[in-house]
């Protein structure tokens, strides 16, 4: 593994820089009734945003949950207990958001099996529902080599991060599948690299997170080729 | 003006690389903002900044302004309101009058574009005479149209639908229309004069003309005299803490021309405020940006207790300024303030009172707020996210169907 940092790829790695625009539908859920109704209902689209997009979404810096609807529960509804079984929940265990639906419409009717009273939202609270177009454009980083891999990912934004970890996943149709990993397994000979950034727990990290623990995880697998970002 | 440049140090290389490249697959294009005045208000502010730096771009953007007599602002008044859940009388002879004003600005205007983004109510109907004129048209929204007077909205609907796409500050905000509603939210240029940073000197200088003494904590709120700004909350707040803590209030209200409501809901305020030494209640013009930028940095805590709201500049700015704000829970406020973190969200001016007691009992908390209200504000409100969202939009617009574009 002595020069591995020096190994050229065959082709270049591009980041590419992800911009979102939300697109509000125009409907609100007040209580936990109207969110079931409209979880089954509404375009997976919108599904796919309060789930994976909303990231990209400005949050306030104290976020410990990892999609819209845990954080709804939690902030809105405060329903500690229904906050922890949507931020337990992965979409990418599942292979489509079809299945992603049907796994949210149970978590959310087993729940209100148990449930005395329907929780609602305080004034100004409201979960008002989203979906988003994105303008995908290459950047100007692009790397060749395991080094300058580790030196771009400190400076391309977190908007590049979300591509290539949430939106690839989707994109390439392979379950547990990123960009960086997949151009990794296709141009270097590192097997356990590969699969140690494939079992990075991607859902529950913030982007902030995703980059410290991918920039960890290549520094453990590679030496000192990369340094920490600050 | 500030080069584009200059705004990496604080927004970060990278943001402004992203901006270059989206202009320039973009191309040469023509791009036309309109509203209804020049100065004051957050939509003045916002094209103040945003139509240089889209120019520098290399998109050929230019600002148009409609004019009308009072009749005509009165009009678009009562409609401000009726969108923010006001009942109004509107009768026929005033819609006529709003319509015929902007058949008139149709007729002075030459400009041809491909995007033209037309904003909130006042220059609305200008779509109706100029269709031809620009390729692609949308409607921004700044107000909060979340709970909207039904008879107004009906009327005002019948002109949107004729656009594009609409853009709200929002999701809230958005309605039942037939084209792509977007979500912009505002944002802060931190070079202009309202933003920049001021000497001590600087600041002193300002308090000093406007005789406001730093012998005890500054409570302050910056906003135009609108009842839906609720001064009269915040007096009576500010009488509740008075009762346990030394502390002074400064309510700072500038002045808009597209705003006639303003002289009555001041009156309401000086009443209020009537007896009080320790409230100062300053009418500021609304180029007084400089004077507005050192009151909020002299200020210990800043409030907008709001209860209806568009977005809430003014709590972006005192965010900026590394202020603990508190903010009533309404509209695009309730976006910025996150409890115990970036600021506080009240319900009452009991829960005003109680917020400012808080901070002012406890300075540490106070101030670690305020680090984190300007980090969230840099990271998510100054005007070059605001840029590349228009660059997105109209991306988008120019390509309608498709939900993702790879360039």
């Amino acid at each position: 593994m002595g020069n591995i940092s020096d190994q050229v790829a065959k082709d270049p790695f591009w980041f590419h820089e992800c911009f979102l625009m939300l697109m509000p539908i125009g409907r609100k859920a007040v209580n936990f009734r109207e969110l079931l109704e409209a979880i089954r209902s509404l375009d997976e689209s919108v599904l796919y945003y309060h789930l994976i997009q909303s990231r990209l979404a400005p949050s306030p810096p104290a976020v410990e949950y990892p999609n819209d609807l845990a954080y709804w529960a939690a902030n809105a509804l405060q329903d500690s207990k229904l906050a922890e079984k949507l931020g337990s929940f992965d979409p990418f265990e599942y292979e489509n958001m079809g299945q992603v639906r049907q796994e949210v419409v149970d978590i959310l009717e087993d729940y209100i099996m148990d449930l005395s009273y329907i929780p609602e939202a305080r004034s100004g609270f409201e979960l008002h529902f989203c979906k988003a177009s994105t303008v995908v454009v290459r950047s100007e980083i692009n790397a060749q080599t395991l080094e300058e891999l580790c030196d771009a990912l400190g400076k391309v934004g977190l908007d590049s991060l979300y591509y290539h970890f949430f939106e690839a996943r989707w994109r390439l149709g392979v379950r547990k599948a990123d960009d960086l990993s997949y151009w990794i397994e296709n141009n270097f000979d590192l097997p356990d690299l590969v699969r140690a950034i494939r079992d990075m727990d991607i859902y529950f990290y913030s982007l902030k997170e995703i980059r410290e623990t991918l920039m960890s995880v290549i520094q453990q697998h590679m030496g000192e080729i990369c340094e920490q970002t600050p | 003006m500030n080069r584009l440049h200059d705004y990496a140090a604080l927004a970060g290389p990278e943001v402004i690389g992203q901006l270059h490249r989206l202009a320039e697959k973009l191309g040469a294009r023509r791009f036309v903002h309109i509203n209804s005045t020049r100065s004051g208000g957050g939509v003045a502010e916002i094209l103040s900044r945003a139509v240089p730096l889209l120019n520098q771009l290399g998109l050929e953007t230019n600002w148009e302004v409609i004019y009308g007599d009072q009749e005509f602002f009165e009009v678009t008044k009562a409609f401000h309101n009726a969108l923010q859940g006001f009942k109004v009388n509107l009768p026929q002879v005033m819609l006529d009058h709003y319509r015929e004003v902007n058949r008139e600005n149709a007729r002075r205007f030459t400009w041809e574009a491909d995007f033209v983004l037309v904003h909130d109510p006042q220059p609305a109907c200008l779509i109706e005479e100029m269709r031809g004129r620009a390729k692609c048209w949308i409607w921004r929204c700044h107000i909060d149209v979340s709970r909207p007077n039904p008879q107004v909205w009906r009327f005002l609907r019948d002109v949107v639908r004729q656009y594009d796409a609409s853009v709200f500050s929002m999701s809230q905000f958005a309605q039942n229309l037939p084209h792509p509603q977007y979500l912009i939210r505002p944002s802060i240029d931190p070079f202009s004069e309202k933003n920049r940073d001021l000497t001590p000197e600087e600041i002193q200088a300002v308090l000093d003309r406007l005789e406001i003494k730093r012998d005890k904590p500054i409570i302050l709120q910056v906003s135009r005299f609108d009842s839906f700004k609720d001064p009269v909350g915040v007096i009576q707040a500010f009488r509740l803490v008075r009762r346990h803590a030394p502390c002074k209030l400064v309510l700072a209200g500038g002045e808009a021309t597209d705003d006639p409501e303003g002289p009555r809901i001041l009156a309401e305020v000086m009443e209020a405020a009537n007896g009080e030494p320790d409230i100062q209640v300053l009418l500021l013009p609304s180029d007084a940006h400089h004077e507005v930028n050192a009151l909020q940095r002299a200020a210990d805590i800043i409030v907008q207790k709001s209860t209806r709201e568009g977005f809430g500049l003014t709590v972006t700015e005192a965010m900026w300024k590394g202020k603990p704000v508190i903010g009533g829970a309404a509209g695009g406020i309730v976006l910025q303030l996150q409890d115990y973190n970036t600021g506080f969200l009240v319900h009452s001016p009991e829960g005003c009172a109680f917020r400012i007691r808080y901070l002012l009992h406890r300075p540490e908390l106070a101030r670690r707020m305020g680090q984190l209200a300007r980090e969230f504000v840099r990271q998510h409100f100054l005007i070059t996210r605001h840029i590349r969202d228009y660059l997105t939009l109209v991306t988008l617009v120019d390509n309608p169907g498709s939900r993702i574009i790879e360039l």
